[in-house]
Parts: C-alpha cells; sequence; structure tokens
C-alpha cells in the first residue's frame, strides 16, 4: 500500500509489516508557503505609496525594536507588510535551497518569521543570529540544514542586534562589532542549549525557543547591567486599523479553508482527528493527517483567535497579528480550537479577576501566545488548560524584566516557567492510572 | 554525530515505556552495533494490546528520517510517561519492522550511523 508516499510493504508472514521510508512531496507546500508570502508582500503594496514603504523599512531597520514595537506604527502598514513578506520569502528560499521536507515545524518557522516580522524581526537584525547558528553547524561537522528550523525561529533574540548597534553611547565602530559578536555568540549556543531545554517542560511548552532565549537574555542583560546598560521600556502599539487588516486576514484565512478543503477530497474528513490529538511536542498533522485537513485548521485557528481579538475590544496590529499568526502556522504542529480555548478562557477569567482589563497590549498577547500551553488542555482536560492560562497571564507580565523586552517569544519564557512547575504538579495529584 | 549512544538509549527507554503501557510483563530488548547501523530489537508480550495503540505505533514508525526534527527534539524521547514520543523515535530510524501475533509484538528498528 502507498500513503503519502511512504511504502508499507505487507509481507508473506501475518501480521508483519516492514516500513520502508521516503520523503513526502514538497511542491504544494512550498507553493502554500510562496503564495502566502506574496500575499504579504502585494498587500503592504497596495496600502502604500513606494516612497513611504521605503523610508519606513529604513526606520524599522534603525529604530529599537524590543518588546513592544509595532511596526506599524513604526513605519507604517505597508512597509511593516513588505518586511514581513520580504523576511518570509526568504526563509522560504533557504528551506527550498537546503532542501528541507516540509513539515509541520517548517510551516510553524514561517509562520512565526512573517507574524514577528510585523514586531521585532527584520531584514536587517536577524543576520547575526542566523550565521551564529551556522558557525555551530560548521563548528559541528554537521549540515547546516539539521539546524535550520533553529536558525529561523532563533531569530527571536534579533532586538538585541539592533538595540546595540544604534547604542548612542559609543563609537558606531565598536558598537557595530560589539552587537555583531553579541548576534553571533546567541546564535551559537542555541542549538545545543534548546535541545536541552526540552526536557524541564517535556514538550509541554510549545514555544521552546523562547524558553530558551528567554534564559540566554535573562544572563546576558544581567551582564550587560553590570557595565550600565540599562534597556529602556518601550510600547508602541496602533489602533483604528481593524477594518483593512481583518479584511486582509479573513480572505487568508477563509481562502486556507477553501484550499485545505479542496485538497482533502473536498471534504472536512479528519477533522475530529485533529481534535482528538493532545497536541505536545511533536505533534505534526501533516504527518499524522494530511495537508489538506492541516489547512483547514491553520485557518480555522486564524478565524478564532482573530475573532476573540475583535470580541474583546482589542486592536489588530503588528503584535495582535504576529499572535494570530503563530496560532495558525502551530494549527499544522499541535494547536487546534479544542486546546487552546481553554487558554483564552484561563486568561479571560484572570482579567476579570485580576487589576487589569481583557484589552491591554501585554494581555492581548498574553491570551494569543498564552497558547503555547495548549497541550496542556489537550492532555490533561480543559480545566487545567484554563488553569495554565489564568497562571500565565500574571507570569508573563513579570518575566519581560529578566531579558530586557530582547526576546521576542516572552510568552514562550514565562510558558516554559508555567509548564515546569504545573506538569509535575498535575501528574502528582491528578486521579488515574500510575 | 553528537550524543549518538544517549539517542539510541533513548529510542530504547520510549519502547520500553510503549511496551509497558501496554501491560507487558516479559520485555526482551537485543541492540546489535554493527559497523553501518544500529539495530534495535524489542519483543514483549502484551496483556492489554489495543488496536489503536498498534495502529498509532505503525503510523509513528512510518515518519520519514528527518534530520532536522532529530536534532531539535531527540531529549524528548523517553521523557514523558503520560503521553509517547514515537513519532521522534520514526524520525530517527531509517527502517522499521513491526510483528504481532499471538499477543506477542515484535518491534525491530533500523538506524544508518
Amino acid at each position: 500500500m502507498k500513503e503519502r508516499g511512504i511504502a508499507i510493504k505487507d509481507s508473506v508472514k501475518e501480521n508483519y509489516i516492514v516500513i520502508e521510508k521516503s520523503v513526502f512531496p514538497n511542491n504544494g507546500k512550498l507553493l502554500f508557503l510562496t503564495f502566502f508570502a506574496l500575499s504579504l508582500l502585494l498587500f503592504g503594496m497596495l496600502v502604500d505609496k513606494p516612497i513611504n514603504i521605503i523610508t519606513g523599512l529604513y526606520k524599522i531597520s534603525i529604530e529599537p525594536d524590543l518588546l513592544i514595537t509595532d511596526y506599524i506604527g513604526v513605519g507604517g502598514i505597508g512597509a511593516s507588510f513588505v518586511n514581513s513578506g520580504l523576511l518570509t520569502l526568504i526563509a522560504i528560499y533557504m528551506l527550498y535551497k537546503l532542501k528541507i521536507n516540509i513539515s509541520g515545524i517548517s510551516i510553524v518557522s514561517i509562520f512565526l518569521v512573517a507574524g514577528f516580522a510585523l514586531f521585532g524581526k527584520n531584514i536587517f537584525n536577524v543576520w547575526p543570529i542566523i550565521v551564529g547558528v551556522f558557525l555551530y553547524a560548521k563548528f559541528q561537522n554537521d549540515k547546516f540544514s539539521k539546524y535550520i528550523h533553529i536558525a529561523l525561529m532563533g531569530t527571536s533574540m534579533a532586538p538585541i542586534v539592533t538595540q546595540l548597534m544604534f547604542n548612542k553611547t559609543y563609537p558606531i565602530i565598536f558598537n557595530i562589532s560589539f552587537a555583531l559578536l553579541i548576534g553571533l555568540c546567541i546564535g551559537f549556543i542555541l542549538p545545543p542549549i534548546s535541545s536541552y531545554m526540552m526536557r524541564v517542560h517535556q514538550g509541554f511548552n510549545l514555544y521552546n525557543i523562547g524558553f530558551t532565549a528567554g534564559l540566554i537574555g535573562t544572563i546576558l542583560v544581567s551582564l550587560l547591567k553590570s557595565y550600565g546598560f540599562l534597556p529602556q521600556k518601550r510600547l508602541i502599539w496602533t489602533t483604528n486599523n481593524n477594518l483593512i487588516l481583518g479584511l486582509y486576514l479573513l480572505i487568508i484565512f477563509v481562502l486556507m479553508i477553501i484550499v485545505g478543503f479542496y485538497i482533502n477530497n473536498k471534504s472536512f474528513k479528519g477533522l475530529r482527528n485533529i481534535f482528538q490529538y493532545h497536541g505536545r511536542l511533536v505533534t505534526d498533522f501533516i504527518f499524522l493527517e494530511n495537508f489538506g485537513i492541516t489547512l483547514i485548521n491553520m485557518g480555522i485557528n486564524g478565524l478564532v483567535s482573530m475573532l476573540y481579538i475583535l470580541l474583546v475590544g482589542g486592536a489588530l496590529n503588528g503584535p495582535t497579528i504576529g499572535g494570530i499568526f503563530t496560532i495558525v502556522g502551530f494549527g499544522a504542529f499541535g494547536k487546534h480550537v479544542k486546546n487552546i480555548l481553554p487558554i483564552f478562557l484561563g486568561v479571560f477569567i484572570g482579567s476579570v479577576t485580576k487589576i487589569w482589563s481583557i484589552n491591554e497590549p501585554a494581555i492581548l498577547l498574553a491570551a494569543l501566545f498564552g497558547t503555547t500551553l495548549a497541550p496542556i488542555a489537550g492532555e490533561f482536560g480543559w480545566k487545567y488548560g484554563v488553569l495554565a492560562g489564568f497562571i500565565h497571564s500574571s507570569v508573563v507580565l513579570n518575566v519581560g524584566i529578566l531579558h530586557g523586552g530582547f526576546n521576542l517569544y516572552n510568552n514562550g519564557f514565562a510558558g516554559g516557567l508555567v509548564a515546569a512547575l504545573l506538569i509535575p504538579l498535575i501528574e502528582a495529584f491528578r486521579k488515574d492510572e500510575d | 554525530m553528537k550524543h549518538d549512544k544517549k539517542r539510541i538509549s533513548k529510542i530504547i527507554d520510549e519502547l520500553i515505556m510503549y511496551c509497558l503501557s501496554m501491560d507487558s510483563t516479559d520485555i526482551d530488548v537485543k541492540l546489535e552495533n554493527r559497523e553501518d547501523y544500529w539495530k534495535i530489537q524489542i519483543k514483549s508480550n502484551c496483556n492489554n494490546i489495543k488496536e489503536e495503540k498498534i495502529n498509532r505505533l505503525i503510523k509513528c514508525l512510518n515518519y520519514p528520517k528527518q534530520e532536522e526534527m532529530e536534532e531539535y527534539y531527540w531529549e524528548l524521547t523517553g521523557e514523558c510517561d503520560v503521553d509517547t514520543e514515537l513519532s521522534i523515535v520514526g524520525m530517527m530510524t531509517n527502517k522499521a519492522e513491526v510483528n504481532f501475533a499471538n499477543d506477542i509484538l515484535e518491534i525491530v528498528l533500523y538506524r544508518n550511523k
């Protein structure tokens, strides 16, 4: 029998199966990712004049981009989406050149690049970290392709490159050299640490690189502070663009569902299967089910998370779209409505009982990115998911200061801490098997 | 490759956890370290066999060998006792054989060096 490019031969012996592996065909998936990147680029070009886009891109490149810097507020909608489209196209080209087998994690990497290129990653500041990972691969006499996902996701620390490079205290030559050196060092140490950190949360925190980068950032900022470097606070947050941005997102997500429906033999078959997965790392829906139904799940995740933002009176902007794209990307790698809704509910209950309101910037992001803990709801039930969301919304507001806002995946850092504490407790006290 | 022996040991951990989850009482493990490949053989009785679990095993072992996934996620193998990481085992191995008859499950995995 032949299934998704994998040959399974039934031999003469009863119940004896020999599994001979081959790779998945990539063509449709690469095409989908390229269309997505082009849609970002096209949308950016349609909503603004070329001169504004160019000046916007320049501003985005030189302005500090630590949390929370909405690129729409820095360079405008056009420049932000063009930045996102260009960076996403480059990332897709890297996957293509390295002959990467497009799986769930590849889709996550691409959507993380696209989303965070609206509030922190740009065509200028990501390279030292990517080159750092490349140097690590060379140091280990290994192929760079083995580390490409860590390289792409590891650009979460990109704001530190911009921050150090455009520091006005020291001479420019020193700033450039120091920024490049720090970026390279972060990339160089990221692969072994990120792999090791998996054990801490046992795969219940989906943004493992965020957890790793948070720890690296905490140590780095502590060292920098010892030499008088004080990270500033920043909040650039745009509003009043819900209509135009919402329309773009709506079209993209509905198209995902329609295309997925056609690929999946004009059916929603398999969607119920997706909802049955706990979502803990590694849950690759493309492999476990198929690409068509995965696309449908991604589109549904996008619609639900956008609806959440609009229902609570939040703003669609760079950071919130980044959060929505992250949920959509993880729609191929563990997240579905059944395990993300309890997290939303937990954050919502938190906002009713705690001292902040549900549509404050950090709380909106806590809800969207807090779905890093979705596997807790999937594995242990929705009540634990609500509890995780409730705790996470408080923790995430207090850990940003540790890394000075340089780790864009701040929720991954907080999520790792919450999961590391919550998992052993849930396992110890829940009433079921040994 | 870094931690190659540790990775082999973690694959075995995961398979033993899988067998124990089906109430196995006798488990035999055989490991062969050959010039070009590792061969991992595990044979176990299954007192509480579930078809769904066998299908899941076969599905996960189908996972194509993926070095970039292995490099990032291999540390998760054999770490969790409330869920399995058989798909990582799948992406860490080049060939698999599964034999199930008379409540005896036999899994043979090959991992190229």
